[in-house]
């Protein structure tokens, strides 16, 4: 089974992720993918706070920064897996570290592409995504590219996927398929 | 009138193209003040709103023009509060706007993602 959650920023979308892959994992392996580069202090932070979240759940981490299907190298695909997130990813392979992060179109579109292999190949997937399309702002060139990218991944995982869910102050609106919970 | 709402980039006009049967000839695509009612489907019109001083006024004049029409419009009514007037005055014409049309619609599809949404 595959899942694809958005919604807005704090709105419960990884505790509703981390609930959801523990129960289709029903006792089996389940992995944590760490998607995200920390740029410092504030990172730092979010990361501490999910990894406190994730105790005693039993998740076992992979650390995976653009390319989704690397990580199947040394996780089991029949384990269920929660990618958290594709903003993350999309942000991390458009704009690389490595070449003084400079857009990079043709990765963001490998990464799309990548991500929904990914759906397809492992029993169970959750992707956790950002709902970052309703505001009045005009932004820049390469803020714009990649909102439309990312909106592109999430328009084809949320095809590909059985459920989608968005979440708005911890409650949930299934658009398509059922929640398991 | 159907009206489709939604965020930017969410597919809000392949889902009017895939759910009505409409292709690129039926659409008018908004860039000023002005709207041509002959296509079947109005699309961005957040951009007719902003250059337009009383959108609702032109909807409310034309009325018999768009009873059958598509109209598509960007969802912008989130994120904080725009420096600069001319956004915030944009952003506040787009929402009066969709309220409007959102009363006037016989259908409101909210597209979330790609997906519908039925708000009415």
């Amino acid at each position: 089974m595959t899942f694809f959650i958005s919604g807005g920023a704090k709105s419960g979308k990884s505790s509703l992720a981390q609930d959801l892959a523990v129960a289709l994992a029903n006792g089996g392996k389940h992995y944590y993918v760490a998607t995200m580069i920390s740029t410092g202090f504030e990172d730092d932070e979010r990361i501490r706070r999910h990894i406190a979240d994730r105790e005693g759940m039993g998740f076992e981490t992979v650390e995976c920064f653009t390319d989704i299907m690397a990580c199947l190298k040394t996780a089991d695909r029949k384990g269920t897996f929660l990618v958290d997130s594709v903003t993350a990813l999309m942000q991390n392979a458009m704009f690389p570290a490595e070449k003084n992060y400079e857009m990079d179109l043709a990765a963001a579109q490998r990464c799309a592409d990548r991500l929904v292999e990914f759906a397809g190949a492992v029993k169970h997937a959750v992707f956790v995504s950002d709902y970052i399309y309703a505001d009045a702002r005009r932004y820049s060139e390469s803020t714009e590219a990649y909102r439309k990218a990312l909106a592109d991944a999430d328009r084809r995982l949320a095809k590909r996927c059985d459920t989608v869910v968005e979440v708005s102050a911890g409650q949930h609106f299934v658009h398509k398929g059922e929640l398991p919970l | 009138m159907v009206l489709i709402i939604g965020g930017v980039w969410q597919g809000k006009l392949d889902f009017a193209k895939e759910t009505f049967g409409i292709t690129d000839a039926d659409v008018f695509i908004c860039t000023n003040g002005e709207i041509d009612f002959s296509k079947r489907c109005i699309y961005s019109v957040e951009e007719f709103a902003l250059y337009h001083p009383d959108p609702i006024g032109y909807f409310e004049a034309h009325r018999e023009r768009w009873q059958n029409s598509i109209v598509i419009l960007r969802d912008m009514s989130c994120g904080v509060v725009p420096l600069s007037p001319e956004e915030r005055i944009w952003r506040q014409k787009t929402g009066r706007l969709a309220q409007y049309l959102s009363r006037e619609a016989q259908r409101v599809s909210r597209i979330f993602c790609g997906l519908e949404q039925r708000l009415k």
